[in-house]
């Protein structure tokens, strides 16, 4: 039941690609769910225990900053981490993030390491056997 | 300048193709394909600057580009339905990465969600004078890609990410 992810992209595309990379890093999580927006995001976090969201910034409708703010205003989501995903290169930006309390941050493309070494603290878990190093691929997502 | 910049979105976009989809660029040898559809995606930023990057590509391009990003065949599942998002993310990807070539990491820019249309026809992909555009061949599938500084077009618009 524990350690479910919540992946909040409006590309299908990187949802599909994050589940995989989650697959191949061999964390232990429990659910993966999808949302492409934040309204959806909020609606999932209604009906599931989540554990950690990964979490676009550029979206339609609800944008990942907004769901950020949306979530830290809520008593029983705002402990909630929250990493963002995004294609953001701004140091400035990236700074404003970790002001209003994001948890992590990975800029695509990156390596599934990188989604690994954020991940691992947040879950609290171990990374399976034969899932090392040596065994993820060497591209980018 | 504009021809600096064109050639740095060019490099930019090479290298995520490599990088992301396994695909790799070289110069316009590829002949005009037949028949084929032609897509157009843009992008805009706003910042310290204003600016549009267009791709325009194939129909083959976007399933070729698909089915790598998600690890299958170009007949694979779901490899048709995301054909355009995985176009449309891949565009994000790359202004991402050329804002940062071109501006650094000190500026803050808000990008727009990428939008893709089918062409009703073939486009003119001859650059001739033009500094702002680039033809090149991905895995042999005939790429244009532009840099069009300035205003953005109407078709897209920013969402503001943070006050």
């Amino acid at each position: 039941m524990g350690n479910n992810i919540l992946i909040v992209d409006d590309s299908a595309t990187i949802r599909s690609m994050m589940k995989k990379i989650i697959g191949m890093i061999g964390l232990d999580v429990g659910e993966i769910y999808e949302a492409s927006n934040g309204i959806q995001a909020l609606a999932h976090l209604a009906d599931h225990q989540i554990a950690v969201l990964l979490v676009d910034i550029n979206m339609p409708t609800m944008n990942g900053i907004q769901l950020l703010e949306r979530m830290k205003q809520n008593e029983q989501l705002k402990d909630i981490p929250i990493v963002i995903a995004s294609t953001e290169g701004s140091q400035k930006r990236i700074e404003q993030l970790h002001e209003l309390g994001v948890a992590g941050y990975v800029r695509k493309p990156f390596q599934p390491e990188q989604l690994r070494d954020v991940l691992i603290p947040l879950l609290g878990v171990t990374q399976n056997a034969g899932a090392e190093d040596g065994n993820l691929d060497d591209g980018l997502f | 300048m504009q021809e600096q910049k064109t050639a740095t979105l060019t490099t930019v976009f090479s290298e995520v193709l490599a990088d992301l989809a396994f695909m790799f660029t070289d110069g316009d040898e590829s002949d005009m394909p037949a028949g084929e559809v032609w897509l157009e995606t843009v992008i805009g930023y706003q910042g310290a600057a204003t600016g549009t990057l267009r791709l325009r590509c194939t129909r083959g391009f976007s399933i070729r580009l698909a089915a790598n990003l998600l690890g299958t065949d170009a007949d694979g599942e779901n490899v048709e339905e995301q054909a355009n998002d995985s176009v449309k993310e891949f565009m994000n990807i790359v202004c991402g990465q050329f804002i940062t070539a071109v501006h650094g990491t000190g500026e803050v820019f808000d990008l727009t969600i990428p939008v893709i249309s089918e062409l009703p026809d073939t486009p003119d992909l001859t650059t001739g004078e033009q500094q702002d555009a680039s033809v090149f061949s991905a895995d042999g599938h005939l790429i244009q890609l532009s840099h069009l500084p300035g205003e953005l077009p109407a078709s897209v618009h920013v969402q503001p990410v943070a006050e």
